[in-house]
């Protein structure tokens, strides 16, 4: 049973079963690390910011670097426009990096390693982006989906193309950070089971490979992180200023 | 207040050596790895949203399996176009 690769990605519930109609709202093994991650992130912010040092302590210096990177990946990517989102850029950021490194630690539960999780995050994201994108530029919006200088018989297909491309958007973001979050932790699950089935013998090979996976698999959490990040400034780019 | 003037420029020198340094790693490895897991995605996503809207589609209007097949072809254009947008756009920086 422990040997299973998938047994760790298991939802179960913890506490009372709490349901509202047809919803299930009890408390989860998933919202107990999402919980977790959050309040990290609040200590993180809290005690980085509660002695302003003029020469940073390591947490201060840690808080300070995550806010000038966000800060950064916004300017370079989306603009000075962009600069009213950052606490929405700031929060995405933090909470999937969270996510992510906390299911790193050792009998942990990678909550970004469940589709759910990341699609949900992906269309708030993407509604959220067109709704900006339709008050920012009214029904001129919708000009996103018409490129310049297309001729005139292959409009239909060029527009139905171009939505179709808008609409792949949630699915992409959400796939690509479920996916490899899935994948590397399973493979590291697979390489442990390895270790132990092959016994003192053989089991020193794949516990180097899993050991070097880990060092991979944290390269992974963060890369992620950064690319969920800066997607939604690509996006909030594309919504803000239509012709770039 | 001249130790404060010589710390000031001690940190513009560092700061400028730290630039130079960003400017040469360019993308670095770490991003053009990013890049790689970004531009795969895309182009499998349009193309499961284009199968996706063609099967709806195909249920309602009750014409299996014509325009999931369309849809499909649809989704693989689009997917191309959005690699070849990302790849611009990467070119740019």
């Amino acid at each position: 049973m422990t040997l299973n690769p998938m047994h760790q990605f298991e939802v179960y519930r913890l506490g009372p079963e709490i349901i509202f109609g047809t919803v299930n709202l009890s408390f989860t093994n998933s919202s107990l690390f999402m919980l977790i991650s959050t309040l990290a992130i609040l200590a993180m912010l809290y005690l980085g910011t509660k002695k302003k040092l003029l020469v940073p302590s390591k947490i201060q210096l840690v808080t300070e670097m995550s806010y000038t990177f966000v800060a950064k990946m916004i300017n370079d990517t989306a603009g000075s426009s962009a600069k009213p989102f950052f606490p929405f850029i700031f929060t995405i950021f933090m909470f999937v990096l969270f996510c992510n490194m906390v299911g790193m630690l050792p009998y942990s539960f990678t909550v970004t390693s469940h589709i759910i999780v990341t699609f949900a995050l992906a269309v708030f994201i993407f509604i959220g982006i067109t709704i900006i994108g339709f008050i920012k530029h009214g029904i001129k919006y919708l000009e996103l989906f018409v490129p310049k200088g297309v001729p005139l018989v292959l409009l239909p297909l060029i527009v139905i193309i171009e939505i179709i491309s808008y609409l792949s958007r949630p699915i992409s973001l959400s796939v690509r950070l479920f996916a490899n979050m899935m994948a590397g932790h399973t493979m590291l699950k697979v390489f442990g089971g390895f270790v132990i089935s092959l016994g003192l013998l053989g089991g020193w090979l794949p516990l180097g490979f899993s050991i070097a996976l880990i060092g991979l698999e944290i390269l992974v959490a963060f890369l992620q992180a950064y690319v969920f990040a800066i997607l939604t400034c690509i996006y909030l780019n594309d919504a803000l200023n239509l012709h770039h | 207040m001249k130790e404060i003037k010589e710390i000031s420029t001690r940190l513009e020198i560092a700061k400028k050596k730290i630039s130079n340094k960003q400017e040469e790693d360019g993308g670095s490895n770490a991003a053009s790895f990013g890049k790689a897991l970004k531009i795969s995605t895309e182009l499998v996503a349009a193309v499961v949203v284009g199968s996706i809207i063609g099967f709806i589609l195909d249920s309602w209007f009750d014409t299996k399996p014509l325009l999931t097949i369309i849809f499909f072809i649809m989704g693989v254009a689009a997917g191309i176009i959005n690699v070849i947008k990302s790849a611009k756009k990467m070119q740019k920086n």
